[in-house]
């Protein structure tokens, strides 16, 4: 698009301000070249986190979810994250349709859960979203026939209950969106405390911040809700009625 | 473009006091989160005082403008994203045409945006032979009931479940039903269809992040998540404003706002979009453009007694605090924007003169500074607003509003500085008075041309002695 039009734009701006056209671009502080030291204090917090802080954080975690209809689980080791699923998928029963479909993101976790086996003795099929799988379209029509999606996160904020996911080949987006029920499979050490160590990792930490905030980068804090008639709250107005984390305890 | 109604103020804010349906909804909301926004801002780890920092943030960021909104488009230009500048409402929905025709579009879904009501882009496109679609469930009934939203957040707050019932079963073609989960299913079934089928989102824009080169939406239905994944093109359009410099900055301001609008530590959704979906991607918009929309900002900003304006995020907490709101409701504003907030933006975006009606009927209360996110001196605003309408100014181009008014101050100002003349007009009065016959201690109507003070009001009888006959005698 033209770029004549944003300098004219912009020169309104620098007008309105009060300031020459030719203004130095940048005023010094406006955006931060090093890191303050309380930046530098909360990534070593994070660095020198033990587990039974994560354990601690766990708890806050599971406080924060209560109210907002987000069900955590803690489950001893990846078997358990099995079972685990594997009786949701039982129990529940499909929101669209009567078929009983899964879609998981590929990735190395939750392919260490044997989701395909496991669920095979219900007949209940499992698709990845595979990067080498063949045509967007078909994907897509998987994930919108399937009633679960399951993911792991990037990041679990504890103190709102919040999954942070970010785009990657193989990790669709609509998978955490468009079924009914979410289930996010999260181990412990990818637990952390809040928007701030959030922000200062994307930021900050030299491996996170290589990556950033990729090109969409999503919050999830529980089932999708509304209260939009009479102010009454129901969940699941478009997004999933359901959201499960469930935690793996073991180191 | 779309409808200025601020001069019908009066008659809509009558109707509205008159509508007890509304009354009550306007109370069971204030109730709800006017309190709820207060208790959160207490329990924020910085305590309230984030708000004063937040407001310096965002004061450094509005004077800084032009160098935050280049470094944005840069870096989301960067993500392969497209940024388009838009000076005012009409650039910018002919640029969403524009997109539109070139990707052959015919269905649109769309994310709850007061931007977009603010340039009238539904009826642009509805113009052009698309089909748009509110996904917002508040905005889904009130575009199904060919209404515009009454609040920034609760935009169907007015309607009944007896009316969103009778609405549905006549537009959907279903058995009337008044349970508000049946009613909320029905509309996910509906809405599912059109964000499976449609071809182009468009969204808002809550606070981008110019370092990083994003724009972030907030919701808790999900629907923004759909309307901004699902389809091939994704057109976000932004106020000018609407961004903060460093990922610092948006940290303090998201949180403040998911307080601010519905008293939540968090919103259920955040999305940080910075780009199209990348090469091997699963899903994801093909294309994505930033619209970012001037449309009479850069006119406050350049005002420095209005600049602060520019601060504001939108998230409504002033509606959910202020006791006018709370009886007229959002109509009675005429504009995309009402309450507190609209009292102000609307005078300065749709001329001062137009909409001197919002900016009158406030009470100066203060309440709604008090639970301002980034504690905007809206009160101060709106004073000033007041004189500009008193006094006349030509760079807003206002006329003043009543010249009767501003005689009779003149000839006020001088009497009270003549001690015999103030005597005199107050002995006249406290005799003329009787003739006006106080009901209850109470005078019921002034005589022309002041009985504009009693129209919704009564007024205490002078004494019948003054203080100073009084003094002078010793009695007390």
């Amino acid at each position: 698009m033209s770029t004549a039009n944003q300098q004219e734009f912009i020169n309104r701006i620098k007008l309105a301000l009060g300031k020459p056209f030719s203004a130095s671009r940048q005023k010094a502080d406006l955006f931060s070249r090093e890191m303050s030291a309380e930046t530098r204090a909360i990534l070593e917090r994070i660095k020198n986190r033990t587990a039974d802080d994560r354990k601690k954080l766990l708890e806050t975690l599971i406080e924060a979810a209560g109210p907002i209809h987000l069900t955590v689980r803690t489950c001893l080791d990846i078997n358990a994250v099995t079972d685990a699923i594997t009786e949701v998928v039982r129990n529940k029963d499909p929101e669209w349709g009567d078929k009983k479909r899964v879609v998981a993101w590929q990735h190395p976790l939750i392919e260490s859960l044997n989701l395909p086996d496991a669920l095979s003795e219900q007949g209940v099929p499992v698709f990845f979203s595979d990067v080498n799988a063949p045509g967007g379209e078909t994907l897509r029509q998987r994930i919108i026939d399937s009633y679960i999606g399951i993911t792991t996160a990037d990041f679990c904020m504890a103190d709102t209950a919040t999954l942070v996911m970010r785009t990657r080949p193989g990790q669709a987006r609509t998978i955490s969106l468009v079924p009914a029920i979410h289930i996010a499979v999260v181990e412990l050490n990818r637990i952390i405390a809040d928007l701030k160590e959030l922000y200062a990792l994307l930021k900050w930490d030299p491996l996170e911040s290589k990556e950033g905030v990729t090109n969409c980068m999503t919050f999830i804090s529980g089932p999708s809700k509304t209260a939009d008639i009479e102010a009454t709250m129901v969940h699941g107005a478009h997004g999933p009625r359901e959201v499960y984390i469930f935690a793996i305890t073991a180191e | 473009m779309t409808k200025i109604t601020t001069e019908n103020y009066v008659t809509e804010a009558r109707k509205a006091i008159k509508n007890q349906v509304l009354q009550r909804a306007l109370a069971d909301l204030q109730n709800r989160f006017g309190r709820g926004t207060a208790e959160c801002y207490r329990r924020l780890p910085e305590g309230p005082g984030l708000r004063l920092k937040a407001h310096e943030v965002r004061m450094q960021t509005v004077e800084n403008l032009d160098v935050v909104l280049e470094t944005l488009a840069a870096n989301i230009r960067k993500n392969g994203g497209q940024v388009f500048f838009a000076e005012d409402g009409q650039a910018a929905v002919n640029y969403c045409l524009e997109v539109a025709q070139r990707h052959k579009v015919s269905r649109v879904v769309k994310g709850k945006s007061m931007v977009s009501e603010e340039i009238g882009l539904n009826d642009a496109l509805i113009d052009s032979g698309i089909d748009v679609s509110e996904t917002d469930l508040g905005e889904y009934i009130i575009q199904l009931a060919g209404e515009t939203p009454s609040h920034i957040i609760a935009p169907a707050i007015h309607k009944t479940r007896d009316d969103v019932g009778s609405l549905f079963a006549e537009k959907l073609d279903i058995p009337y039903e008044t349970d508000p989960p049946r009613l909320t299913w029905i509309a996910r079934k509906a809405l599912r269809e059109k964000f499976l089928a449609a071809d182009m989102g468009t969204s808002g824009c809550n606070i981008a992040c110019a370092e990083t080169g994003h724009i972030t939406t907030v919701s808790n239905e999900g629907n923004i998540r759909m309307s901004t994944t699902l389809p091939r093109v994704h057109i976000a359009i932004m106020g000018m404003e609407r961004v903060a410099a460093r990922l610092e900055d948006h940290d303090m301001l998201l949180r403040l706002l998911c307080r601010g609008a519905a008293a939540q530590n968090m919103a259920t959704y955040v999305s940080y979009i910075g780009g199209p979906r990348c090469a091997h991607q699963a899903d994801g918009p093909q294309e994505f453009h930033l619209v970012v929309l001037d449309n009479g900002r850069s006119r406050i900003l350049a005002d420095e007694q209005f600049r602060e304006m520019l601060c504001c995020i939108r998230c409504a907490a002033c509606l959910n605090v202020c006791p006018v709101y709370a009886k007229i409701g959002g109509h009675s504003y005429g504009y995309a924007y009402s309450g507190p907030v609209g009292a102000v933006v609307t005078p300065l975006l749709v001329g001062i003169n137009r909409a001197k009606d919002l900016c009158l009927g406030e009470t100066l209360c203060g309440a709604c500074q008090d639970i301002c996110p980034v504690n905007i001196n809206l009160p101060r605003m709106l004073l000033a607003l007041r004189t500009k309408l008193a006094e006349g100014d030509t760079a807003w181009g206002v006329t003043p509003a009543d010249r009767k008014e501003k005689l009779f101050f003149q000839a006020w100002s001088w009497m009270i500085r003549n001690r015999g003349l103030y005597d005199l007009a107050v002995k006249l009065a406290a005799t003329g008075q009787k003739l006006l016959a106080p009901k209850d201690g109470m005078i019921r109507r002034l005589p022309p041309p002041i009985h504009g003070w009693t129209k919704a009001r009564d007024i205490k009888p002078l004494a019948a002695q003054s203080f100073i006959s009084r003094w002078k005698k010793g009695t007390k």
